[in-house]
């Protein structure tokens, strides 16, 4: 067995799945909320049961995207040159033969990019939710959170499942950190050199 | 365009000949148990001031100059317009809360409502409230009443013929022939289930000229809602297509070979 390191710990891992679930249970009541679909409905209790579940499963969504500010929020703002050449290779994800990466810290360059988007989107989807369940007897407000809602909501859908593509299929070996937290050493210093020489690894 | 039969029922609503008794809000409440409610005289025989949860048709008090006297007295029911084109029903995410009676009425089943007031927003004319349950309350043409064959309360109570209900062709008809040139609402919105025989401009009765679905929903419905599914398929497909075609990600240290 090799030696390892670890990338996550218990709590940023547990709160990462809360925040994945409540996710996807949003995304699921929201499908159902734009077409009316009835098995969905049906699938949590009712109507009235549905909204329920999708107000609160809000709640918890954006009380952990703020906890995960903790995590990830210093090192997604950190930029430097590699960041650049980073994203002039595209990260080596549009080619099929094997090309050597520009050094990276414990996130790339598109994580961190990603990790922003759903940041300032969460808080938007959330501001506007919250208007559309609490704010009564604002016409205008209400239909600027319910058009603000939707755009928000477009982009989770088109951003989440590429997000969970590239946490898994793509990047073979890195699933592991979101169930133990840690990656094999040699793992590590080919993908996070900059983070390893930080931590003197 | 949804429900445009022959068979579509109306109330022709004629200002004219309305002698303000409020007879039809009286109607309105015994038939659906709507208790009363405590308003505040603001210098206007208006009461109540809007519709409320407990008052699903109203009458409108407007004041306007004319030319033989300083204020002329307009007398005009509020209620649901039970749109052909509803904006309250495309934006509803319910299933089930707001239908269509086989009269071209728009009701509402309260047990099926979650009460997220989207509709508030959808409406053009500013109709759907919510009872202390939150659950939509509105005008839904005593639907109940017409499966029996018997119309709707308020038409019935009308000592003037200021409210009628019938058959929405007919009525049109009689009111063209009556000599109302232009009937409000005959074509508005795929055709209103309320319609108007007005003297004046819709206007001076408290009626937009051309009422309209707000435009954040029509957006809403032609382009944000097919985008959602464009999205997540377009995002599906793309991984899909990402995994076959290019595979999964290499940053060897290796030597690159080919370019
Ligand atoms: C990832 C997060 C979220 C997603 C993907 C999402 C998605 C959706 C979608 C698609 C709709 C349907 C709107 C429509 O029919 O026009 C909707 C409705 C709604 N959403 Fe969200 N939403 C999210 C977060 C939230 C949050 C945080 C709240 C507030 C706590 C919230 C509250 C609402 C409300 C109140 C509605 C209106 C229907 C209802 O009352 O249940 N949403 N959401
Ligand atoms: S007037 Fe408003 S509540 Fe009535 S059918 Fe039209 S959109 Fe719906
Ligand atoms: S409040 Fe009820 S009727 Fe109005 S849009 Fe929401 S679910 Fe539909």
């Amino acid at each position: 067995m090799s030696e390892m390191v670890r990338k996550a710990g218990n709590e940023e891992i547990i709160n990462h799945w809360i925040m994945a679930v409540s996710c996807i249970l949003l995304i699921i009541t929201g499908y159902g909320f734009l077409f009316q679909l009835k098995g969905v409905y049906a699938l949590f209790g009712g109507n009235y049961a549905m909204k329920v579940v999708h107000n609160w499963a809000g709640v918890v969504f954006i009380v952990s995207l703020f906890a995960t500010m903790f995590n990830y929020l210093r090192e997604a703002l950190t930029y430097d040159a590699d960041d650049w050449a980073w994203i002039k290779m595209g990260g080596g994800y549009l080619s099929k033969s094997a090309k050597k990466a520009p050094p990276m810290g414990k996130l790339n360059t598109g994580q961190k990019f990603y990790y922003l988007v759903i940041l300032a989107a969460g808080i938007v989807i959330a501001a506007s939710g919250f208007s559309i369940w609490q704010v009564q007897g604002n016409r205008a407000l209400t239909q600027v959170s319910h058009l603000v809602h939707n755009l928000a909501f477009i982009l989770f859908v088109v951003a989440v499942p590429v997000h969970a593509y590239l946490g898994t299929l793509a990047n073979p070996g890195t699933f592991r950190i979101m169930v133990y937290g840690t990656v094999p050493i040699e793992f590590a210093r080919k993908k996070y050199p900059k983070w390893m020489k930080e931590i003197g690894k | 365009m949804t429900n445009r039969t022959n068979k579509r029922k109306a109330i022709l609503v004629t200002p004219e000949v309305c002698i303000g008794c409020r007879g039809c809000q009286t109607a309105c409440k015994a038939w659906n148990q709507l208790p009363g409610m405590k308003t505040k005289n603001t210098g206007t025989m208006q009461n109540p001031p809007d519709l409320e949860p407990v008052d699903y048709n109203m009458i409108r008090y407007s004041e306007v100059p004319s030319e033989t006297n300083p204020v002329r007295w307009l007398f005009v029911s509020r209620r649901c317009m039970h749109c052909d084109d509803a904006g309250c029903m495309r934006i509803c995410p319910a299933p089930g809360a707001l239908f269509r009676t086989k009269e071209g009425a728009v009701a509402f089943d309260k047990d099926k409502c979650i009460g997220c007031k989207l509709c508030v927003a959808g409406c053009p004319f500013d109709v759907p409230r919510y009872d202390k349950d939150g659950k939509i309350a509105k005008c839904h043409l005593c639907y109940d009443r017409l499966a029996e064959g018997m119309q709707p309360a308020c038409t019935k109570t009308c000592p003037t013929g200021a409210l009628r209900f019938g058959d929405r062709d007919q009525l049109i008809a009689q009111a063209k022939q009556a000599g109302y040139g232009k009937i409000y609402g005959e074509a508005d919105l795929g055709g209103l289930g309320t319609i108007f025989a007005f003297k004046d401009a819709p206007k001076l009765y408290g009626y937009a000229d051309k009422p309209n679905i707000p435009e954040s929903v029509i957006f809403w419905h032609n382009v944000l809602k097919p985008l959602a599914v464009i999205g997540l398929g377009g995002a599906l497909a793309g991984a899909l297509l990402h995994y076959v075609a290019i595979g999964p990600h290499k940053d060897d240290d290796e030597e690159v070979k080919k370019s």
